[in-house]
């Protein structure tokens, strides 16, 4: 069974901005999946919809074996303690210490009080520098966040989301505003936790070769729509172009090496 | 593409031509550097006008028989009295020292309780965490009592309260509600819209939203706000005493200058209110250094 499907999902903006046009796909357990498409494509609006922080127009999204999109607050609640989520500007509570924005993936689960005061049990706490050590950021747990670089930020991010102990990851551009060594180190990481913690992920990107490089699937969008789903390997010259609505050679993501029509 | 072929921006064939064009005059043939405007226009007209009205009411004022001279010495005479030769005449220093304390209690009670309301209600205006609507209501109410001076709201409790220190503080708070909510939620604006959304996917409800994220990112504010607010009761806690009676240095103050006429005594808890006003303003600081 997968663990997420769409099926005939649109979402219209204001009743004009048609963002997602009638998507379907599904995705299995324990993928890592690539989205793809030029800025406005619909990429983020698709992912959001999966965790209703934008509600879906019409159409079903099934994931873990329920419709989201018909959920109340407590149901919804527990969705999104399942699904992680990762974005492009970080969006951690930059005041805070690094610790803290971690152990706030705990407070989905928690009592409203214990989480309004900041209460977690000594063994969230330990779970917490587990997850920071494993990200190499043990040393920066006191730090205040605004105090750390953006590949370390975006470090955080990925620890809170893990915190979750989800089922998915949602990742919105998380390399879009890092450098291209910070972008690796992000990427490894997420390929790891992919890999070593079964957890699916989607990760929406505009980098071409890095979706190339490390998903087992791609999906692209364009104007709301899928153009492409498939592997990376099917993924030709044309058919970017075409998710891209570019002609030849306009791109500069295209794939080196390759003769260009 | 064809498009990216042709130049953006078109050369001018030649440059005089153009600025010419561009460059406007006043009336006195001279360039001009200010835009031409009707707002400009309006506010020389203004000043203009403002200036004849104040020279012809000084012409046409109705002296009387006032011997300026005499006026003037008698006036200089008693600023001397009040700022040079302050002196405690029929109170004590420890006397006054409560006095004075009457009146810190006085803002400190109006302070917090009108720094508890308006957090709670800021969070129902402020636009990123609330709905626009509700948000629009209560902005346009809390607008409404601002409007009002403090004095009037105090004066307003007193029909019910009568006058005193409960309506003092009942109408400091009111007006103190309403400025620290438009403060209060306009820092709370401020917060991140990512950094909610964030905790929102996170399954974090209303109020663990509110407590881990808007306060500490809003926090310095919060604080700063409500300790300026602090001055602000503070002094008008002084004020109040003398208007409506609510007791503290204030009163006194009023008693000496207007029941007692004694202008020494006067000049020295004039001075007591200063050098307090200054103290706060000093603690203010320090604390806004402390929370950053
Ligand atoms: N909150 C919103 N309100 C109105 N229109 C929106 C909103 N969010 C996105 N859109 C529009 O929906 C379309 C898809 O946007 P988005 O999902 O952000 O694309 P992408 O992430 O691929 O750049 C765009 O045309 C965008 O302008
Ligand atoms: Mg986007």
């Amino acid at each position: 069974m997968p663990i997420l499907e769409f099926k005939n999902v649109s979402k219209t903006y204001d009743n004009e901005t048609k963002a997602l046009n009638d998507v379907s796909f599904s995705i299995e357990e324990g993928e890592f999946v690539s989205i793809i498409g030029p800025s406005g494509a619909g990429k983020s609006t698709l992912l959001r919809c999966i965790n209703r922080l934008v509600d879906a127009s019409s159409g079903e999204i099934v994931f873990d074996g329920q419709d989201v999109t018909q959920m109340k607050n407590k149901e919804l609640r527990k969705v999104r303690t399942k699904t992680g989520m990762i974005f492009q500007h970080y969006n951690l509570v930059d005041r805070l210490s690094v610790i803290e924005n971690v152990l706030h993936g705990t407070l989905g689960k928690k009592s409203t009080f214990s989480g309004m005061i900041g209460h977690y049990t000594e063994e969230e706490k330990l779970r917490a520098f587990e997850i920071l050590e494993s990200l190499g950021l043990a040393d920066q747990a006191y730090k205040r966040c605004d105090e750390l670089s953006g590949g370390q930020k975006q470090r955080v991010g990925i620890a809170r989301a893990i915190m979750q102990q989800p089922k998915l990851i949602l990742c919105d551009e998380p390399i879009a505003s890092l450098d291209p060594k910070s972008s690796k180190i992000i990427m490894d990481h997420l390929a790891d936790i992919n890999e070593n913690q079964k957890i699916t992920c989607i990760v929406n990107l505009h980098q071409v070769d890095v979706a190339m490089k490390y998903s087992e699937r791609i999906i692209g969008v364009s104007d709301g729509k899928i153009v492409y789903d498939g592997t990376p390997e099917g993924l030709d010259q044309k058919t970017i172009h075409k998710i891209y609505q570019s002609k030849t050679s306009d791109l500069i993501t295209d794939i080196g090496g390759e003769a260009h029509e | 593409m064809t498009d990216l072929a042709m130049p953006i921006y078109k050369k001018a064939e030649n440059p005089t031509d153009i600025s010419d064009k561009r460059i406007e005059r006043g009336w006195n043939g001279k360039i001009r550097t200010a835009p031409h405007s009707k707002s400009n226009t309006a506010i020389k007209a203004l000043m203009f006008s403002l200036v004849v009205i104040t020279v012809y009411a000084f012409l046409t004022f109705d002296y009387k028989e006032i011997d300026f001279a005499d006026a003037i010495m008698a006036t200089l005479q008693n600023i001397k009295t009040v700022f040079l030769e302050p002196r405690l005449t029929r109170d004590t220093v420890l006397g006054m020292l409560y006095q004075l304390f009457v009146t810190f209690c006085l803002g400190i009670l109006a302070t917090i309780f009108g720094a508890i309301f308006a957090f709670f209600c800021s969070l129902f205006c402020a636009r990123n965490i609330s709905s626009p609507i509700i948000g629009g209501i209560i902005k346009s109410f809390i607008a409404l009592i601002r409007a009002i001076p403090t004095v009037l709201w105090v004066l307003i409790f007193a029909v019910s309260a009568g006058l005193g220190s409960v309506a003092a503080v009942i109408g400091l708070t009111f007006h103190s509600f309403a400025y620290l909510t438009k403060m209060y939620s306009e820092a709370i604006e401020e917060v991140d819209e990512g950094t909610i959304e964030a905790l929102r996917a996170m399954g974090a409800n209303f109020w663990q939203i509110v407590f881990q994220a808007i306060v500490p990112s809003t926090i310095t504010y919060l604080v700063a706000w409500t300790f300026m607010r602090f001055e602000i009761n503070f002094t008008n806690a002084v004020a109040m005493g003398a208007a409506a009676g609510a007791g503290g240095i204030g009163f006194h103050l009023f008693m000496a200058g207007n029941f007692y006429f004694d202008l020494h005594e006067m000049g020295f808890l004039t001075y007591v209110v200063v050098i307090a006003v200054i103290v706060l303003e000093s603690v203010s600081t320090k604390i806004k250094e402390k929370v950053k």
